[in-house]
């Protein structure tokens, strides 16, 4: 029952339970004590009655031996008083009273009440209940005078009843009722201020409990008393925080949003980090949006996101103001896609831009992508390659025309002489050499490419290489009446190197010396071993190759724009193989140069 | 050779090429001489009259086109016959500069040196009557 009841609090529960078990526990030793003070006083007043009949009964029959009955009244009322009997009465053998301490008894007939029949001996006692409902008990003992029977003495003494052994019990010993009552009442306050805690926790419970499913919950923080109330307090705090966390702008959200960010800023980073610059303009042509490459392409030296509110078409116009008038920053053409290149920069380093703006439209314009790419290399490789074509057909028509022709010749005409035959076999068969070796290059190069090709190296006597080198381009020199100086080491050992591809670097070195040197103008080869590299040097007083292409003479078809290589012929593909075969020996070229002034070729191959 | 021998003038850097040229020319009863570029071959035109100018169109220094245009400024130039030996490919602009200097025909490389003889004996007997 007390599990059950929804309206008392778990502390009141306990109270009252301790309350209920005190109350049976006091009720039963209430019992106790009364059942035990009843029987005693009980026996009590029997004793204390027993003993005042006797000791009365004997002081009655000394007054009556002396002085006859006179003295009866007397002596019961004195009875009466130290024994607090009911009523004390002598009767005598004629069967009426002959003293009784109820004067109106006097002289009345013996009243024999009826009850319960007790015997001690010659004492007889009746318990009875009188007319008013009191229970008494009537003690007997008749009265003697040596030997002469003079009637009975009967004192009636009040038994004590429920009531009055409360009252006595009361009288005499009320702390032992008040004490532990008092003893109760403590240990309900004590337990009720001890649990005065989880009677505030679970009062507020009690109210969650009343509230209907879904309702938000939230528990009131107590004062902090001991560890229940702590832990509530945190308990409730925390519900708190939990609480505003998830209401604020909605933990989903929050996700969501930081999902969202990640995404973008990892998007951010990837346009940050493409080599194309990448713009997105607002429709009035403010950028809104630059990575990182941009800045370098345009040529302005800003700082991440610096670009950004300023106008993309100020960006460019302000070194070309002409590119104003372009198609791409043309307001009519502004819902179209347009690509365009772009020339930048001095005109010592000229760069060409791709510059791709594609409008960003649903219904109306909202702006336009735009990307850049530096297209430099690739105009380059272009003009290398559409050079490379000039060069080659160049290379090949050249042979072919003068084959075709001389083989005609030598079919058709009939008065030719045999030695003059001769001549025009000898013509055709050094245009088929020239028609093979240049096959020849263009595989070497496209083999090189592919790493198909590796340098054989063997023991090669070195004199004997440059003896070959020597006796091929000898001619070339004689021809144009060029100062030709040799500087060999004077001790020459065998080394290790690829011997036909190093003559054939060799001879294109001193071959284009000799090509691009004017007549009577001087050339070099200066040969110089140490211990551990061969150093081979090719100089002359040539044409000289300009500071702007200089660093491109390496590059496969790569031919001078200056007029004067353009007149010699040549395929651009000599120093690239030239390059090749000596990096294939771990050896590295380099040039120097002066324009008008003349070039310094530098081979540098380690020994093994 | 006589006096009225026809003198030709055959231009080409590809030195083996004008040789055989020449020697088809002479073949044919011309006088024939050769020039590695435009202005040596200018130079020698203007020593001695040409009947009939066979010239490379590439070529260092001068050009075949430049040296018709200087010949034909020549009045001695105006009507001789000009036959200009080109690259296939490099041809594309040429019927109009053909019309402006009077080039008389063209040959792209790689050609039949008896074409070309062919062609000259047509032009110099067209001129001649």
């Amino acid at each position: 029952m007390i599990g059950k009841s929804p309206n008392l609090g778990l502390p009141r529960k306990v109270v009252a339970c301790y309350l209920l078990f005190c109350l049976i526990a006091i009720c039963w030793l209430a019992l106790g004590v009364w059942f035990t003070s009843h029987s005693v006083l009980n026996s009590h007043s029997v004793n204390s009655c027993l003993a005042r009949l006797g000791k009365t009964a004997s002081a009655i029959e000394i007054s009556y031996l002396r002085h006859g009955k006179q003295d009866f009244a007397k002596l019961l009322e004195q009875a009466k008083a130290e024994g607090r009997f009911a009523y004390c009465s002598i009767a005598g053998p004629d069967g009426t009273y002959w003293a009784h301490t109820n004067a109106q008894m006097q002289g009345e007939p013996v009243v024999e009440p009826t009850g319960c029949l007790l015997r001690w001996g010659s004492v007889t006692g009746i318990r009875f209940t009188d007319n008013v409902g009191q229970s008494l008990g009537e003690y007997q003992v008749p009265l003697t005078a040596s030997t002469e029977p003079i009637g009975t003495l009967r004192i009636a003494v009040i038994e004590p009843n429920v009531w009055n052994t409360f009252g006595e019990v009361a009288r005499h010993s009320p702390l032992t009722i008040l004490i532990p009552l008092a003893l109760v009442g403590l240990g309900a306050v004590m337990i009720s201020r001890l649990t005065s805690s989880v009677a505030d926790i679970d009062s507020q419970l009690r109210k969650i409990a009343e509230l209907p499913p879904g309702t938000e919950v939230s528990l009131a923080p107590l004062p902090a008393t001991d560890a229940a109330t702590l832990g509530w307090n945190h308990l409730a705090s925390s519900l708190k925080d939990l609480r505003n966390h998830s209401t604020s702008p909605g933990l989903d959200d929050r996700l969501t949003k930081a999902v969202a960010s990640r995404k973008q800023s990892e998007l951010a980073e990837i346009l940050h980090n493409l080599s194309d610059g990448i713009a997105v303009t607002d429709p009035e042509g403010r950028i809104t949006f630059a990575n990182r490459a941009i800045a370098a392409l345009l040529g302005t030296e800003a700082e991440e996101g610096g670009l950004e509110g300023a106008d993309l078409a100020d960006c460019f116009t302000r070194d070309l103001p002409e590119l104003s008038h372009c198609t791409l920053f043309d307001p009519s053409m502004a819902n179209r896609p347009v690509v365009s290149e772009v020339q930048r920069g001095s005109e010592q380093a000229e760069r060409v831009l791709r510059v791709a703006r594609q409008p960003l439209q649903d219904a109306t314009l909202k702006g336009q992508v735009w990307s850049l790419r530096d297209v430099t290399q690739q105009k380059l490789a272009d003009k290398m390659r559409e050079q490379f074509i000039d060069t080659a057909t160049h290379e090949l028509r050249t042979p072919l025309s003068n084959i075709k022709a001389y083989a005609e010749m030598l079919a058709t005409c009939d008065t030719i002489e045999v030695e003059q035959q001769k001549e025009f076999c000898n013509t055709i068969n050094s245009e088929v050499t020239r028609l093979a070796r240049f096959v020849d290059d263009l595989l070497s190069i496209s083999s090189m490419e592919v790493g198909s090709i590796s340098a054989e190296r063997q023991k090669v006597e070195t004199s004997r290489l440059f003896e070959e080198v020597l006796s091929k381009v000898q001619p070339l020199m004689q021809q144009k009446d060029l100062d030709f100086e040799v500087h060999l080491p004077e001790k020459m050992q065998e080394l290790q190197l690829d011997k036909d591809k190093i003559v054939a670097v060799l001879v294109n070195l001193l071959g284009n010396a000799a090509k691009y040197t004017p007549t009577g103008g001087h050339v070099a080869l200066k040969v110089n071993l140490d211990e551990s590299k061969l150093h081979i040097a090719v100089e002359d007083s040539g044409v000289g190759i300009s500071s702007e292409e200089l660093p491109m003479v390496f590059e496969k078809f790569f031919r001078s724009s200056d007029e004067r290589v353009q007149a010699e012929s040549g395929t651009g593909l000599g120093l690239s193989l030239a390059r090749e075969v000596v990096r294939m020996h771990g050896g590295d070229i380099l040039v120097e140069s002066t324009l008008n002034q003349g070039s310094n070729f530098l081979v540098t191959i380690p020994l093994e | 050779m006589s006096e009225n021998t026809k003198k030709a003038l055959v231009v080409d850097d590809n030195v083996a090429l004008a040789r055989v040229i020449q020697f088809a020319l002479d073949g044919a009863g011309f006088d024939t001489q050769t020039a590695p570029n435009g202005r040596q071959a200018f130079e020698l035109a203007s020593e001695t009259q040409f009947d009939l100018v066979v010239t490379d169109q590439q070529m260092p220094e001068m050009t075949g086109l430049e040296l018709c245009r200087k010949l034909r400024a020549q009045s001695n130039y105006a009507d001789c016959p000009i036959i200009l030996l080109t690259a296939k490919g490099l041809e594309l602009e040429l019927p109009q500069l053909q019309k402006e200097l009077g080039i008389d025909a063209t040959f792209p490389k790689p050609f039949s040196p008896s074409a070309l003889v062919k062609t000259v004996n047509e032009l110099t007997s067209a001129a001649v009557s």
